[in-house]
């Protein structure tokens, strides 16, 4: 019921708060921008932690074992016992030749011979790439097969894996950390502007007090300014995190495969993709609300 | 009708402290728009402002209070309206007892209360309808009903023609009518006047104090606090004096 009234009353309301932006003036212009900064900021590494995670998911959903054999072992000797451990899926086998070929294409050369010249002989070896049935088999399995005769050490996705998700993981820390000490000064400078809005309006909200207002009534415009700069911020960081994305993808366009390949599992899913700008809005309507309580507290407690 | 009770019952005597009313005579409860028990107020710095003071209004009243300056005449009606609060004793109005008043319920208290005061506390960037509207807003009045009250409100104190002008391109005289206007907007059954005539000249003293006695006509109790003896002599209504905390009856 107290939600119809308030509607019904709503063009007060609404009235008052714009007629309260713009006493505020240029400090709505360092609220707004400052709540931006935040949000863009934090929506960038969230965004950041998402892609991370997807990367995580694409290496995390392959189960080989990379087999480095020994120099002078043919790949091919090896296959089939590879192939009769349990455990074991599918080999692949891939000669030096074949490495070294697709490494000079790779990077991009294409006098095959002066190269190999140069390093006096392909340097690459063997490499048998071994398939598991389960992820949890695959650090048994990579100690069994190292511990094959002519192997020289064996590589699997859970160490690079382990690196990516610690790096994650700071990369985590860092940005709650810093969305936290900005989320503090967002807060501080919405408290101020509110605060100078309430000060320029001491004397209705005196009259206001006089004439049986209610609390909640007087400062509802307050609040709804604070919630105000917190929406402004949170459209423009949305709009410049779009613009980036953008900017990224059109980039990422003109690169060479081999770079779109690795930037698959960056690409945000339905569902993240509308979480960020909920996200951001979420953020920027806390800290609006948090800083316009701060700004009105002091007259409301006594 | 009114006019009739009116006289009798501030009850204050010459020369001596109010008693407490204990007689047969008591007005009935239903009767009493202000009650002051012995009050006693002393700020927290020990000034001491009003000591054992014991006042009844009845609806529809037109009460004068005066007093030297200092004499606590703008505290009593501060506590009647709930800005400050009493150390001893009780006050109730429209049967209120404000000392159990908090929060929104003292504002809803006030919603009863028209208050005028001596610098008008006119909003100076809001037009003259804007300032007499705001009252409505402020109480949450739906637009409609601020429409339909805010031209009989700036008729009543004369100034419908200048409703969209700003407070300071208004004289004195007119701005006080302004701020009667806003304090009646909402129509209260109390009004209070602090020195409303303080910054006038005679004639748009007189002006004010007709306006307050139309709105008395019309049902609502007045109280207007003024050092103005002259004014007080002219109107010809009960006066009761503040003088160094206490009161007194002086005529009516």
């Amino acid at each position: 019921m107290g939600v119809l009234r308030l509607l019904t009353k709503s063009d007060y309301l609404l009235r008052e708060t714009l007629l309260g932006l713009r006493r505020g003036g240029w400090m709505n212009w360092a609220a707004v921008s400052t709540v931006t900064v935040l949000l863009f900021l934090f929506g960038v590494s969230l965004q950041a932690s998402w892609q991370m995670e997807g990367l995580l998911h694409q290496f995390g959903s392959q189960l080989e074992i990379s087999v480095y054999l020994d120099t002078g072992i043919q790949a091919k000797d090896l296959q089939p016992i590879m192939a009769a451990m349990p455990g074991v899926t599918g080999v692949t086998a891939i000669s030096k030749e074949e490495s070294w070929t697709s490494l000079m294409h790779e990077m991009g050369l294409s006098d095959i011979e002066g190269a190999t010249e140069q390093l006096d002989g392909n340097p690459l070896v063997d490499e048998l790439r071994v398939k598991a049935a389960d992820s949890d088999t695959v650090p048994v399995l990579a100690t069994k097969l190292n511990q094959i005769q002519g192997v020289d050490h064996v590589q699997y996705v859970d160490e690079a894996v382990k690196r990516l998700a610690q790096l994650s993981r700071g990369l985590n820390w860092v940005s709650i950390g810093m969305t936290t000490v900005l989320s503090l000064t967002a807060i501080a400078v919405v408290t101020t502007t509110i605060r100078l809005i309430v000060m320029a309006r001491r004397r209705e909200i005196e009259v206001m007090q006089l004439v049986g207002a209610t609390t909640t009534w007087i400062y509802l415009p307050f609040i709804l300014q604070g919630l105000a700069l917190g929406i402004v911020g949170a459209i423009v960081a949305w709009g410049l995190i779009t613009g980036l994305q953008k900017f990224i993808q059109d980039l990422l366009a003109q690169q060479p495969e081999f770079i779109q390949f690795l930037t698959n599992g960056m690409q945000l899913s339905a569902s993240e993709s509308l979480l960020l700008p909920l996200a951001l809005l979420g953020l920027g309507l806390f800290v609006g609300l948090i800083g316009s309580l701060f700004a009105v507290r002091r007259f409301t407690t006594r | 009708m009114i006019q009739g009770i009116t006289g009798r019952s501030a009850r204050a005597f010459p020369s001596q402290p109010l008693e407490p009313p204990s007689d047969s005579s008591t007005p009935q409860p239903s009767e009493i728009m202000v009650s002051l028990k012995q009050v006693t107020k002393i700020y927290t710095n020990g000034c001491q402002a009003l000591v054992d003071v014991n006042l009844q209004i009845r609806k529809g009243e037109f009460l004068f209070i005066t007093g030297p300056s200092g004499s606590g005449k703008s505290t009593l009606l501060k506590l009647l309206y709930g800005e400050e609060q009493v150390n001893q004793g009780a006050i109730a109005v429209n049967g209120n007892l404000i000392s159990n008043l908090r929060g929104n319920q003292l504002s809803m208290l006030r919603r009863q209360i028209g208050i005028v005061f001596q610098d008008y506390k006119l909003i100076p960037r809001r037009t003259v309808a804007e300032n007499v509207a705001f009252v409505l807003w402020a109480q949450g009045f739906t637009r409609k009903e601020v429409h339909r009250r805010l031209q009989p409100a700036l008729k009543m104190v004369g100034l419908q023609h200048k409703a969209d002008c700003f407070p300071d391109q208004l004289s004195g005289g007119e701005q006080q009518r302004v701020s009667i206007a806003r304090a009646v907007v909402n129509t209260p059954p109390l009004l209070l006047a602090d020195e409303p005539t303080g910054n006038l000249d005679p004639d748009n003293s007189w002006q004010v104090i007709k306006i307050l006695r139309k709105l008395n006509a019309m049902g609502i109790t007045v109280v207007v606090t003024t050092h103005d003896e002259q004014l007080v002599r002219q109107s010809n209504h009960p006066v009761v004096q503040v003088h160094n905390g206490r009161l007194y009856r002086v005529q009516g």
